[in-house]
């Protein structure tokens, strides 16, 4: 069955997917309707719009079962470490060995959005000291509180150092309700000095060799903790082997990426990108299969874009995002006002970026960490976004910030700066909280200003060339 | 002789004053708040004026700050691009068991030495810093012994003019006021803050530790002299990275661990926290510290609008000082 591509609601979905079913559509264990996690709280995917792909089920329904894969995994003996914050690096380690999985429980920032506040973390988080003056990932400690949204992990181990304020006291606060971690060290990333001996980083970054090896220490350090939870060694062969892995996601991903962000017309919606740009992180708790998910999805892409056919209007505004979104709507309100994707910076381009094969394997994670965005300066992470937007023919940049989120307050002028300055294209600043409906005639207000904005550039530039 | 300013209480005056320069630990104020930043939303009133102040000196020899706090370390992205002085950025750890954490703290020492350097400080020889480390020493002991028959306010005072010139007027004794006896805990207070001591006074109680990042708490603590006399560098990194008590650090542990000695000390019988807004670090403390300390704690909250927040806080102080008398 060849379906033209669409945004479709949850309802069409399960129209479609009823008809699919009965084509005999192939799914995996957690396949199934989408609607069937409205049941479970997730109340949001009423008002979102889906690609209609049998490819962009599976992503859906591999993301909305992860805490099932958790629960099971436990079950079957095998040990969950929680990851805080580093994004992409430790899990790395964790997915090497055999009996261990890993997730970020950094990850329930989502849920107040997914499940429209009737979970009630946040308000756990609110008794607990930790209020809307904080980042959404406060509802990481309901989620704590009320073991309802994971398995209590068999270790925590969390970064801290050049990361957020927020996510750093809130990882203390749990720390305080008596929640053991295992704290490492990621420092501020520098410009390496004159004749300083420095490492290349991913993404064309560098830093002082002295920087990598206290990583490498730290990471050390993590590796030893992790052995001890396992029961078993993580010898270098087999940390290679899990870095090889990884990459083999993050070059799926970069495939992706790359097609969805140039191909005209937009041949995937922003939403799905985002789920599965999230995928790298720590393979929504199963790395074989994230593989899976990914290459589906991306041989949809390729179909599309060989046939020419797309998701949005050819003439969409092209837009560069910046930082996630906490209400994963306004994803679907870019592309309503006029835009659509093209290139992203969710903060954690360390975990897309290839790990390193040619050194050692403790040394190449401990280049992707000090890689992270997050550890490095605004005015590097603004350099990138630069590049990235060069690379992808992005039109404009947006900002997205995250309310109350410690880098964000100054963060964004640095980055407009250095964007208007480097490349002279618009750059604009929203805010979005875990539900935006309140605010979305604001926030849809803005997002077709630029829109207009960008194409009004275009025609600007078209006459200028007709002119000579 | 130039002068180098910071805020930070890890940044060791004696080191900058080592090599020839004049380290003053500036005191911002609200009025100092960048008015220029993008936006004011979500930024520390603090770091805003810090920011305002660095961006309005034109005298200083150069600015250090540091990675204790995720907004202090953005600050240094916007004073690089829009200041007029150098501006140094150091390295300190929030980890601080390991011994890589506390070398790391070490060569961002070293690291800042190069930058003196450059900006026309001399590297001192060992006995040249233990010198200026006794000096400071020395002052810093004065103003601890002269607690006791100072008032709340002047013994911040002489706090925070010990940082910027290391050099103390007299101390002359004052009649203390009777009161029930406080701490002050919280980030660093601003030169108008210092009101708070006189208003803590005026409605009947006293603030006998002043847990602040400029006061007691963010002091270092005595050198231990032999050690000093050995390895001076590395006493002067024990001593600050490896025993000032901050919210920052991980585990912050050892900063509960000192208020539950300082404050059974000085039978402090209840607590006025003061924090920022949008300061995360001191406030996600605050229910933290309502749990482990078995003491009323007041709440305190600033967005940097003195006049328009002092009528609030003295009515909050004054109805917390009721409840205990």
């Amino acid at each position: 069955m060849i379906d033209a591509p669409e945004r479709i609601t949850l309802e069409e979905w399960d129209l479609r997917y009823e008809k699919l079913y009965r084509a005999g559509l192939p799914q995996p264990a957690y396949g199934g309707p989408l609607s069937r996690h409205v049941s479970d709280g997730d109340h949001r995917l009423l008002k979102l719009r889906y690609d209609n792909s049998p490819a962009a089920l599976r992503l859906w329904n591999f993301l909305l079962t992860e805490e099932d894969r958790l629960h099971r995994a436990r079950a079957a003996g095998k040990k969950i470490v929680g990851t805080m914050k580093d994004l992409g690096t430790v899990p790395v380690m964790a997915y090497s060995f055999d009996n261990m999985v890993a997730f970020y429980p950094d990850g329930a920032w989502w849920i107040p959005c997914v499940m429209e506040y009737s979970a009630g973390l946040l308000e756990i988080a609110d008794s607990l000291g930790i209020d809307e003056s904080f980042c959404p990932v406060r509802a990481m400690l309901g989620a704590f509180v009320t073991e309802a949204h994971f398995p209590i992990p068999n270790m925590l181990i969390c970064s801290v150092g050049a990361t957020c304020d927020d996510f750093s006291a809130i990882a203390q606060r749990l720390n305080g309700l008596g929640h053991s971690i295992f704290w490492w060290e990621i420092p501020h990333r520098r410009c390496p000095e004159q004749a300083e001996a420095t490492a290349e980083l991913p993404g064309g970054l560098s830093a002082p060799r002295c920087q990598v090896e206290f990583v490498k220490s730290e990471l050390a350090r993590v590796k030893v903790a992790l052995e001890q939870l396992a029961g078993a060694e993580l010898d270098e062969e087999r940390l290679s082997a899990g870095i090889r892995q990884a990459n083999l996601v993050r070059q799926s991903l970069a495939e992706l990426r790359y097609l969805a962000f140039t191909a005209e017309p937009c041949p995937i919606p922003a939403l799905e990108m985002l789920v599965a740009e999230m995928l790298a992180i720590h393979y929504c708790s199963d790395r074989g299969e994230t593989m899976v998910v990914l290459e589906e999805l991306l041989d949809e892409v390729k179909v599309r874009v060989r046939a020419g056919r797309g998701v949005l209007d050819a003439d969409a505004a092209k837009i560069f995002w910046v930082n996630p979104v906490a209400d994963l709507q306004v994803m679907n309100l870019l592309e309503d006002c006029g835009g659509r994707l093209c290139g992203t910076e969710y903060l954690f381009t360390h975990a897309l970026d290839p790990i390193p094969e040619n050194v050692p394997p403790l040394e190449a994670l401990a280049r992707a960490a000090l890689a992270d965005p997050m550890a490095g300066s605004s005015i590097d992470r603004a350099e990138r976004i630069c590049s990235d937007v060069c690379r992808f023919g992005a039109e404009a940049v947006l900002i997205s910030r995250i309310p109350g989120a410690s880098h964000c307050a100054l963060e964004g002028q640095v980055i407009s700066e250095v964007v208007a300055d480097t490349l002279g294209i618009p750059v604009l600043e929203i805010e979005v909280p875990p539900v935006a409906d309140s605010m979305s005639p604001t926030v849809r207000t803005r997002l077709e200003a630029l829109a207009e904005t960008v194409r009004a550039r275009r025609r600007s530039r078209q006459n200028r060339w007709r002119n000579g | 002789m130039k002068t180098i300013i910071y805020t930070c209480p890890y940044i060791p005056a004696e080191w900058i004053a080592a090599h020839g320069l004049h380290a003053s630990r500036i005191v911002p104020d609200h009025v100092d708040a960048d008015l220029s930043l993008a936006r004011a939303e979500g930024v520390c009133p603090y770091v805003r004026s810090f920011i305002g102040q660095v961006m309005a000196d034109k005298e200083a020899g150069g600015a250090v700050l540091t990675t204790v706090c995720d907004q202090m370390r953005r600050a240094f992205d916007i004073i690089v691009r829009n200041g007029a002085i150098p501006a140094f950025l150091m390295n300190v750890p929030n980890t601080w068991q390991t011994p890589a954490a506390q070398a790391l703290y070490i060569d961002e020492l070293k690291r800042l030495g190069r930058f003196l350097v450059q900006l026309g400080g001399t590297s001192p020889s060992d006995e040249a810093l233990a010198e200026v480390m006794l000096e400071y020493d020395d002052a810093r002991t004065s103003i601890r012994s002269a607690r006791e028959y100072l008032s709340a306010r002047r013994f911040a005072d002489a706090i925070a003019q010990n940082r910027v010139c290391n050099k103390l007027h007299t101390l002359h004794a004052e009649p203390l006021v009777e009161g029930v006896p406080l701490a002050l805990a919280g980030g660093p207070l601003m030169r108008s803050d210092y009101e708070l001591f006189d208003m803590v006074e005026q409605l009947g109680g006293r603030i006998v530790l002043d847990a602040t990042e400029t006061g007691d708490r963010g002091m270092c603590p005595e050198f231990d002299r032999a050690r000093l006399r050995k390895d001076p560098l590395r006493e002067l990194a024990r001593a600050y990275f490896g025993s000032i008590p901050d919210a920052s650090r991980r585990p912050n542990s050892d900063l509960y661990e000192w208020l539950e000695r300082e404050l059974i000390g000085r039978a402090v019988r209840g607590i006025i926290f003061r924090r920022y807004l949008w300061c995360d670090l001191w406030h996600a403390e605050l229910g933290r510290l309502k749990d482990r300390i078995e003491l009323p704690v007041l709440d305190i909250d600033s967005a940097g609008e003195n006049h328009l927040e002092r009528p609030r806080i003295s009515n909050r102080i004054r109805a917390f000082l009721e409840m205990l008398q």
